[in-house]
């Protein structure tokens, strides 16, 4: 950690800061939105909190290590990588791996043990964009591209099978985000944002259940024991907050009223608990993240580091926006869990993991702006 | 990191709008859904007599609850419930694991001794709703001025439905947190106790109420009547002191599964039901004649001799006949006493005539007759008087001793008190007071005095006459050795379908004391008696039993 406030000439000692608030916030409210639960249906109420706290702990160890390993050797696994996110994601579709939750496949498991693969292959994409955008002896424009679409597109097939339209829409969204900033012309841009386009309405009329999640967003009571609950309790859970919040683990709604509060919804749960103040105190860390991410995207020494800090940095941004707007009934409900925060060991290493690359490119400049001096 | 700002600050917005301006709205939609409320019934008030007594208490039992997904142990709740309740084990077992409901009652109106037995085994997931339930502690008593109430509580007749509102308490809450499937929160439970309804205070005495329905019992013995009815009044106040009619049942046990029975005997017939009061009535005739001659407009005094000594009076072609005979000199040179001793129809039939329907009317009206007594009742009569503008001579003469008149016997009681009391027609009531079980009396229901219908010196000589008709005339199986009683028997023939309806009589006897100075009044009607007809022979004998009850009761000392 010395080390890291030697040399915090860029960002990265906020960065750091940042990241461990919201991993500390994630642990108060994780316990917070589960006691109850978990005290009923596992007979521990630290059931949660435990997993959670094993999880932050185990990313702090990656963030660390990916602090101190050359980013380099990213950009040359960076294949690799994405193979192996690959093979992940359709492991899940072998019977006795894959583990089925609410009536879709997305984890695999092998003893106690079990990812989500969808997790990790978000920053694979990312990789492989900054890869192929970013170093020079990539040349062929072509190849390029192609490459990066279709990890992309592999990945979001893989994913809507599972199926998981909220990561599949996140993927989506990152993949545009990254041949965005790779630079490519803005006619082809919108060439390929077209089948995106036409894709998004069709995947919601083919499942029915999507379809009616949509309406329910329009008019949560219309059916207020069907399509529209899960909003209705995450409305009920933000307004009974008010400006200050009831009080932290005062909250009524987690009493198996709100589901998922512990992960997809535990913002509402913060909201709930702590009010106005406490919702933007979460969007000030998140923003504050994004602000450090960029500069040090900016910064980067060469255009492989400043991709692969903005792709980092988009995931966290792209993900957490579309969690607040999902909680706020803003858009369609859809299960996207809010990063660092949420409820969920993998999702947490791998973001904390990215943190860690992210301070590692942050710490090369530094030692490059120092070696300049 | 623009665009990531701007939607943040967007995504702010929408917060704000939730949880300050939408907030309130909101919350209490959720508040809702975070408490299971179970309902207290509030105790109905009890009816009590004049002197506190009892006559109609609520007492609270439970309604026992089981909310399955409270239930820890459904085996050990399932048996103990069964145990102490005395109910089949698998019944309570198949309710305590029912799925898909919030809670399942187990048992109704339990009582309180047995719940605290339940509630020492500690069982979760058992509730107990408070519920109140009515008991009349004298039974078949007072039936139909008490009335019923409803299973949920509610006064259905009588008092208990004329009072409702004062009876009815002020039901509680329990409102218990949960959560979503209705598993209870530790400690955070809401109470609010339910209130008790009034206390509803009568003008009846139980005591000689009980009389009353002890002898009336004895009249349906002994005659086998249709019915057999009393009223015992306080003719200084108007108050009704006892007030019952047989057949009737006993309130803890009403006959809600036959329809038929339970609407005729639960009608409190002595203001709901006319008759023709016969020769009772003549007090009010005599009353008419006697005042007017007071004030010199007419009537005749109480010296006056009727010479007209013949047995029947002819009136616009219509025969009246006396009871009697009139032979070997009966029924000769009377006068008014006579006349009343003797309750002699033709005289009654030439003061009635010799007044005039505008005097004989304006009497009528004063003494209250064809307008309701305005009794705290529900369902009151007004009686049958021929329209003044259409009443043929013929009917003035009937009218004079009873007849072509309808009346209930509740007016009857008041007219009678107004001629003996000093002149004064009362309003009758049942209602003493209302009282609060913690403030004390919060409403007291005066007596009213509607107008005098006679002079108090009128009052006086006809409350002496009566007297004479118990000591030497009709009335003597009335008579009380060492008191002064007055009175006037009845023997009026039923009308049925608008014609008369053969052997088939009201026997009455209207009686007060002391004559020198009324204050109890009791009307003894017994309607279709088998065996004798006569109000003297029937009703006397049964209205002395309670005027000796009520000597006996206030230990009226006797008079010289």
């Amino acid at each position: 950690m010395k080390k890291f406030a030697k040399i915090s000439q860029n960002n990265e000692y906020l960065l750091l800061i940042v990241t461990i608030l919201l991993v500390s916030i994630g642990l108060v409210f994780v316990y917070s939105a589960s006691f109850y639960t978990a005290e009923v249906e596992a007979g521990n109420k630290y059931y949660y909190l435990i997993k959670q706290g094993v999880g932050a702990l185990v990313g702090m160890v990656a963030l660390v290590s990916a602090s101190l390993i050359d980013v380099n050797l990213f950009k040359k696994f960076h294949l690799p990588l994405a193979i192996v996110s690959l093979i992940f994601l359709a492991l899940v579709f072998v019977p006795g791996l894959g583990i089925s939750k609410y009536g879709a496949t997305r984890w695999i498991g092998f003893g106690g043990f079990s990812f989500q693969p969808s997790e990790i292959c978000k920053f694979a994409l990312v990789l492989v964009g900054a890869h192929s955008f970013g170093d020079e002896k990539v040349k062929k424009t072509f190849f390029k591209y192609a490459k990066v679409i279709f990890f992309g597109l592999a990945y979001c097939v893989l994913i809507i099978l599972e199926p998981n339209m909220s990561v599949t829409v996140c993927v989506g969204l990152l993949l545009l985000a990254l041949l965005f900033l790779g630079g490519m012309k803005i006619k082809t841009f919108l060439l390929f944002l077209l089948p995106f386009a036409i894709a998004l309405p069709l995947l919601i009329v083919l499942e029915p259940y999507r379809m009616l999640r949509l309406m329910a967003f329009l008019d949560p009571w219309a059916s207020p024991k069907n399509e529209g609950y899960q909003l209705i309790q995450s409305l009920y859970a933000l307004g009974s907050g008010g400006l200050f919040g009831v009080g932290l683990f005062c909250g009524r709604q987690k009493y198996r009223f709100l589901p998922f509060a512990e992960s997809d919804f535990v913002f509402s749960v913060i909201g709930e608990e702590t009010g106005l103040f406490g919702c933007l105190f979460v969007f000030l860390l998140f923003a504050l993240y994004v602000y450090c991410g960029v500069k040090i995207a900016v910064n980067a020494k060469d255009k492989f580091c400043s991709l692969l800090a903005g792709g980092i940095t988009s995931v966290v941004a792209i993900q957490s926006l579309i969690n607040f707007a999902v909680v706020t009934g803003s858009i369609p409900p859809t299960g996207l869990p809010l990063p660092f925060i949420s409820y969920g060991g993998t999702s947490l290493v791998v973001f904390m993991t990215a943190t860690g690359i992210l301070l590692g490119i942050s710490r090369k400049n530094n030692i490059n702006n120092l070696d300049i001096l | 990191m623009v665009a990531t700002f701007f939607l943040l600050f967007v995504l702010f917005c929408r917060l704000f709008y939730i949880q300050i301006v939408w907030g309130k709205n909101l919350q209490t939609k959720a508040s809702d859904q975070w408490t299971r409320d179970l309902n207290l019934t509030a105790l109905r008030g009890d009816v009590v007599d004049r002197n506190g007594e009892i006559l109609a208490t609520s007492s609270t039992v439970f309604n026992v609850y089981v909310r399955p997904n409270a239930v820890k142990n459904k085996e050990n709740t399932a048996k103990v419930l069964a145990d102490v309740l005395g109910l089949n084990f698998d019944l309570i077992l198949q309710k305590v694991t029912k799925k898909g409901v919030s809670e399942v009652l187990i048992a109704r109106k339990i009582p309180t001794l047995v719940v605290n037995i339940l509630k020492e085994k500690g069982l979760t997931g058992v509730y107990f709703a408070e519920e109140s339930f009515r008991e009349y502690p004298f039974g078949d008593f007072l039936t139909q001025v008490l009335g019923y109430v409803s299973v949920d509580g509610i006064g259905q007749t009588g008092l208990e439905a004329y009072y409702d509102k004062y009876l009815q308490g002020i039901d509680g809450t329990l409102l218990t947190q949960t959560d979503l499937v209705g598993k209870e929160l530790d400690g955070v439970q809401y109470y609010l106790p339910s209130q008790k309804g009034l206390t509803v205070q009568l003008t009846i005495d139980s005591r000689i109420q009980m009389i009353v329905e002890n002898v009336l019992d004895l009249a349906m013995y002994q005659y086998s009547p249709q019915k057999a009815e009393c009223i015992v009044l306080d003719v200084t106040d108007g108050s009704i002191l006892a007030m019952s009619s047989k057949p009737s049942f006993d309130l803890n046990n009403v006959p809600r599964d036959d329809l038929q029975k339970l609407a005729t005997y639960s009608k409190n017939v002595l203001l709901t039901d006319i008759y023709e009061p016969g020769s009772t009535f003549k007090v009010v005739t005599a009353a008419a004649s006697l005042e007017e001659n007071f004030l010199g407009r007419g009537g005749f005094d109480e010296n006056h001799v009727f010479h007209n000594n013949s047995r029947t009076r002819v009136v616009d072609g219509s025969k009246i006949s006396c009871w009697s005979t009139h032979a070997n000199g009966k029924h000769s040179n009377q006068k008014l006493s006579d006349a009343l001793n003797n309750s002699c129809n033709p005289i009654f039939t030439d003061i009635a005539l010799s007044l005039g329907k505008n005097t004989f009317y304006k009497y009528l009206e004063a003494f209250g007759f064809g307008s309701k007594t305005n009794v705290d009742f529900q369902g009151e009569q007004s009686g049958l008087l021929i329209d003044q503008s259409l009443v043929k001579n013929a009917d003035l003469a009937r009218i004079g001793f009873g007849q072509s008149v309808t009346v209930t016997p509740l007016q009857l009681c008041l007219a009678t008190a107004a001629a003996v009391n000093g002149g004064i027609l009362y309003q009758p009531k049942l209602l003493n007071s209302i009282v609060d079980q913690y403030s004390g009396v919060v409403l007291t229901n005066p007596s009213v005095m509607k107008n005098r219908a006679i002079s108090e010196d009128t009052s006086k000589k006809l409350a002496q006459m009566l007297e004479g008709v118990v000591s030497n005339g009709s009335g003597k199986q009335a008579y009380v050795e060492g008191y002064k009683v007055g009175g006037k028997t009845g023997t009026a023939q039923k009308f049925e379908n608008g014609s008369l309806a053969v052997g088939k009589y009201v026997s009455s006897f209207i009686g007060f004391f002391p004559s020198n100075s009324p204050k109890y009044l009791v009307l003894m009607l017994v309607d279709e008696p088998i065996g004798q007809n006569y109000g003297s022979v029937v009703a006397a004998p049964y209205a002395k039993m309670v005027i000796e009850g009520i000597i006996d009761v206030y230990d009226v000392a006797p008079q010289e």
